[in-house]
């Protein structure tokens, strides 16, 4: 008589196709060796699965990996320290920009009215011909 | 099957350290190891989750386990290392009628714990896998690379040499 026992197992884990658990019943109707391995099968099974679930131990998350963990909580330092370093370049570079020199509307005249005048997509040149004023006579 | 995937390492060690944990302390049977063993499962993540194919995350996170916990087997057996130090907590029996009753499950489940110690590491995985983390038999057969027969198999097996250790 060949004795389904591998089944068992799976039959308590309800891992077992209904053909199987046809032919593994039909078996234990008739076979008091494989109903107790059945039953002590049960026993174990349900030993294993009394074992209490433990608490995870402190600590063992952020030891797990003690760069990312605080370069996360320290991503708003990071930031910060690009901020202050871009002002500090800022500073400097307006320290060592020479300052500029004062501008009266006649130098804009003379140095960008003679070019706009040039222009030709301004138009003909405007030329200004003094006033010629004979002084004695 | 696709099941929807932690994001971020932080969210794997949050939602799955106390299951690798618990999965490791039953394949060790220390504190001491399991949290080494828990520390170096979640770095393994850390590195694994980029190239992480969706499928069986659990099957994928709980193969990390037990090669992180297989590779430590294997260190460990080539170098030799001093007794472990007995970390469950002992109870005075004698203290009142529910510390009996809870001195009696502490010590079935040391039992339990030192017969499962002594189950070979295929049956040991198994068992834990299927009793102790509630894994299906293909969650398991993914975990371990092996088909579902073999895996019935070896619970079974492993489920058989418990009874014998525990009488």
């Amino acid at each position: 008589m060949s004795h389904p026992s591998m089944l068992i197992s799976a039959y308590l884990d309800g891992e077992l196709s209904r053909d199987e658990v046809g032919r593994l019943l039909d078996h234990l109707a008739g076979c008091g060796r494989c109903a107790a391995e059945l039953e002590a099968t049960q026993h174990v099974r349900t030993a294993v699965r009394s074992l209490p679930m433990m608490e995870l131990p402190g600590g063992i998350v952020s030891e797990a990996d003690p760069v990312v963990v605080p370069l996360r909580r320290n991503r708003g330092f990071l930031v910060g320290a690009a901020a202050a370093t871009a002002a500090v370049v800022i500073a400097v570079a307006a320290f060592l920009t020479p300052a500029p020199t004062p501008v009266t509307v006649s130098d804009l005249n003379s140095r960008f009215g003679a070019r706009v005048s040039l222009d030709p997509a301004f138009g003909p040149a405007k030329v200004v011909v003094p006033e010629i004023v004979e002084v004695g006579g | 099957m696709t099941e929807s995937i932690p994001l971020t390492w932080e969210e794997v060690a949050r939602v799955y350290g106390r299951k690798i944990y618990n999965f490791a302390y039953r394949l060790t049977g220390n504190q001491a190891d399991a949290s080494d063993l828990v520390q170096e499962v979640l770095l393994r993540v850390k590195k694994g989750l980029a190239s992480y194919q969706p499928g069986s995350f659990e099957g994928w996170l709980w193969r990390i386990t037990r090669n992180a916990f297989l590779d430590e087997v294997r260190r460990k057996n080539r170098r030799p290392t001093s007794p472990l130090p007995e970390e469950i907590d002992r109870w005075d029996a004698a203290t009142s009628p529910a510390a009996d009753v809870e001195y009696e499950r502490v010590t079935l489940g040391e039992d339990i714990q030192k017969a499962l110690l002594e189950l070979p590491l295929e049956f040991r995985e198994a068992v834990v896998l299927c009793d102790v983390m509630g894994l299906s038999y293909e969650q398991i057969a993914t975990a371990i690379a092996a088909p579902v027969g073999t895996v019935r198999s070896r619970i079974h097996r492993g489920r058989k040499l418990l009874r014998e250790l525990l009488t």
